[in-house]
């Protein structure tokens, strides 16, 4: 019964991803193409309406997704492996450089997130600034968490008995240590992808993403505002996508975290 | 009826299989109802079960538990107003975060009392276990000896006076005297009629002398004769296999343990070492082991000079020396199953190709008399004395001249333990296998060449 329930969350989960990732195959029409009159309501051929320039609403949210979710990608699986790899170190060195690098990752964490996004977005292009957010907002979070978990880890039977048969630190960390927190690394590679896409939403909705003929949630959002009265599903369509997608993250983080 | 009534519990695994089975057991209050059975059968799985507290895997599928004459419903509230319930490993069940004093304080506070009264009670309550809270009462579980963390447990699971005491071996790491005050102390609560009892143990002593009423699970196992695994060939050296001298140890928070002690083992014999709780007995086997930083001594092993911490020494010297710990929860690595952990020393010690180590871990398995599809198993789907057996498996598999065991029989049953230390003793003979042993159990004790008793100096009786 609960391995059918992961099953339904799994697929679930994947289906909403893959959609955003490969739905502008579907869209049938060019997204960028202005078929009707602005804001023009739901009609037949038109199945949401049509938006500010009067482009077909479907097909734009099925295109609008992909540079977002691929982005969110990167940056969660890179916050989250360096993360993780610094953890793993500190968390077993005992040295200098590990303690100098939890004083830096608390450092990071005191820095407001949106202030360095803002900071990073005006200097690099949208993708990296999101990235680079999500890498300083997120990484030490993570670096944290998973030193203590090693350190703890240290103390454990399995781990002595590794280093009784002459295992390397490495061979420990790989081989004991991170199999036995792959929940833990799930789960947080989860949170971190809520984390991108929350912050590549926030940067879109404020103009730093795609240039405009290119269909994007978050730019949507900003742009059919105006005119929610006119035709509501051009913004509802892409505020649900955005939370869709957020929350199928955070379904299939719950279920690698469950797994352990 | 008053008391705990259980009828008709079967409790299924992931698999659908039964791990209990249509079980029948009552207690009234005033009595005690120990639960016994070879390891591996379910008891506390029954404990779990009956209070509602399965782990993830294990699914309450028929069963009726009544308290009171009343079929339970909110079983949380239960818990918490009547039952006092001491888990089964002891440095696992504290909180580590908690000290000795907040841990037992923390059951109390269902009570209401002002925080003074609660303080008493948590204070008398440590006292009854027969730890000092004075000396105790400010250290987290990592600053407690196996044995204190079992009576901190004990003392919690106590506090609150529960109208149902559930206890999981709560004697495993007790030394004979503690073992006294904590079994003096069940019996005292079965003769106040107030409360009644449910607990699980394989010391045969223990349920003899508190037991009202014996529930037994599962079928004895056919008492094969324990095959040896493969003999690993061994350079020999006369003399003994393990010489320490001048030997200084410290406590994690730096208050001295041992001073200036030394000790010689030779090949194929049997040395217990026992002391009070928390005098220092495991520490020096993680100390000899490796894993415990020595203020000062020296020591050879099989004649060469042997490194203290365990990073720095030769392959030789890690297959000679090899070390089964206390914490059998903590033992095996909950991501890999059991074959994984047999195999890699296998592997890296003795050189063995993959198909050898696989069949050389089944034979390790069989010698410690547990089925081949444990294997494929992972820990949580192991009881604590399958967990313990694995690490005996795991620690004889690089074919160790000297085997560091710290209480390696207190989570099995006296069929099993007996048939574990038959083990240990045919490859003393046949391949000279030489074990320091900390223990509790007088039985164990019984079978060692000498004593080593530990208090700030080491005293050696000679048999």
């Amino acid at each position: 019964m609960r391995v059918s329930r992961v099953l339904l969350v799994a697929v679930a989960a994947g289906g909403v991803l893959a959609l955003a990732l490969g739905g502008e195959a579907l869209a049938g029409r060019e997204p960028t193409r202005t078929v009707a009159a602005p804001w023009a309501v739901a009609g037949p051929g038109l199945p949401l309406g049509a938006d500010v320039l009067g482009r077909d609403v479907l097909a734009r949210v099925l295109a609008g997704g992909r540079d977002l979710t691929l982005g969110a990608l990167a940056a969660a699986g890179a916050a989250s492996s360096l993360g993780v790899a610094g953890g793993l170190w500190a968390g077993w060195s005992r040295g200098r450089a590990a303690r100098a690098a939890r004083a830096l990752s608390d450092l990071l964490l005191v820095l407001p997130l949106l202030l360095v996004a803002m900071l990073a977005v005006v200097t690099v292009p949208g993708p990296a600034a999101v990235i680079a957010g999500t890498v300083f907002g997120g990484a030490p979070l993570t670096l944290r968490v998973m030193a203590d978990a090693t350190a703890q880890a240290r103390h454990t039977g399995y781990v002595e008995a590794a280093l009784s048969r002459g295992e390397r630190g490495l061979s420990v960390l790989f081989r004991e240590v991170l199999p036995a927190h792959a929940g833990l690394v799930g789960a947080d590679l989860g949170q971190r992808m809520v984390l991108a896409v929350q912050l590549s939403a926030a940067l879109n909705v404020l103009g730093f993403g795609p240039p405009p003929p290119e269909a994007d949630w978050a730019a949507m959002l900003r742009e059919n505002l105006p005119g929610i009265g006119l035709n509501p599903a051009a913004v509802l369509a892409p505020a649900a996508a955005l939370a869709l997608l957020a929350g199928s993250v955070a379904g299939l983080s719950h279920i690698l975290a469950g797994r352990s | 009826m008053s008391g705990l009534a259980v009828s008709g519990l079967t409790v299924v695994g992931p698999a659908g299989a039964a791990v209990v089975r249509d079980l029948d057991l009552s207690t009234a209050r005033g009595e005690v109802l120990a639960l016994v059975g070879p390891s591996g059968t379910g008891k506390t799985t029954v404990l779990r079960a009956v209070l509602d507290v399965l782990p993830p895997g294990l699914t309450r599928i028929a069963g009726r538990v009544e308290w009171d004459g009343a079929e339970l419903r909110a079983t949380r509230r239960w818990r918490r107003r009547h039952v006092g319930y001491l888990g089964q490993d002891p440095s696992s069940a504290l909180h580590p975060l908690l000290t000795a004093r907040a841990a037992v304080l923390e059951p109390l506070r269902v009570l209401g009392r002002s925080r003074a009264v609660r303080r008493a009670r948590a204070e008398q309550a440590l006292a009854d276990v027969g730890l000092d809270p004075e000396e105790l009462g400010e250290r987290l579980p990592h600053q407690l000896s196996g044995g204190q963390a079992q009576r901190v447990a004990l003392a919690r699971a106590l506090a609150a006076d529960p109208d149902l005491l559930v206890l999981d071996e709560p004697t495993s790491a007790l030394d004979p005297e503690a073992l006294e005050t904590a079994v003096a102390l069940i019996r005292r609560r079965r003769a106040e009629g107030r409360s009644a009892t449910l607990i699980v143990s394989h010391d045969g002593s223990v349920v003899a002398g508190l037991a009202d009423r014996v529930v037994r699970l599962g079928m004895p196992p056919a008492a094969a004769p324990p095959a040896a695994p493969r003999a690993a060939t061994r350079a020999r050296t006369a003399g003994p296999v393990l010489a320490v001298g001048g030997l200084g140890l410290d406590r994690p928070d730096g208050a001295p343990l041992l001073d200036d002690a030394g000790l010689a083992i030779a090949p194929g014999e049997f040395v217990a070492v026992l002391g009070p709780s928390g005098c220092g007995k495991s520490t020096l086997l993680r100390a000899l082991a490796g894993l415990h930083p020595v203020r000062a001594g020296t020591a050879t092993l099989l004649g060469e000079p042997l490194r203290w911490p365990v990073r720095g020494r030769s392959v030789p010297a890690l297959r000679a020396l090899s070390l089964v710990g206390q914490d059998p929860l903590a033992a095996l690595n909950p991501a890999r199953p059991v074959s994984a952990a047999l195999r890699r020393p296998l592997r890296l010690l003795r050189g063995l190709s993959r198909r050898e180590a696989a069949a050389e871990a089944d034979r390790l398995l069989a010698a410690v008399g547990l089925p081949a599809d444990t294997a494929r198993r992972y820990p949580s789907a192991l009881s604590g004395g399958q967990r313990q057996r694995v690490a005996l498996a795991r620690a004889l598999a690089a074919g160790p001249a000297l085997l560091l065991a710290d209480e390696i029989t207190a989570a099995l049953d006296a069929g099993t333990a007996e048939r574990v230390l038959d083990l240990l003793d045919l490859l003393r003979q046949k391949e000279e296998l030489a074990v320091l042993a900390v223990t509790h159990d007088k039985t164990v004790a019984a079978r060692a060449d000498r004593v080593l008793r530990i208090g700030r100096s080491m005293t050696d009786d000679r048999r």
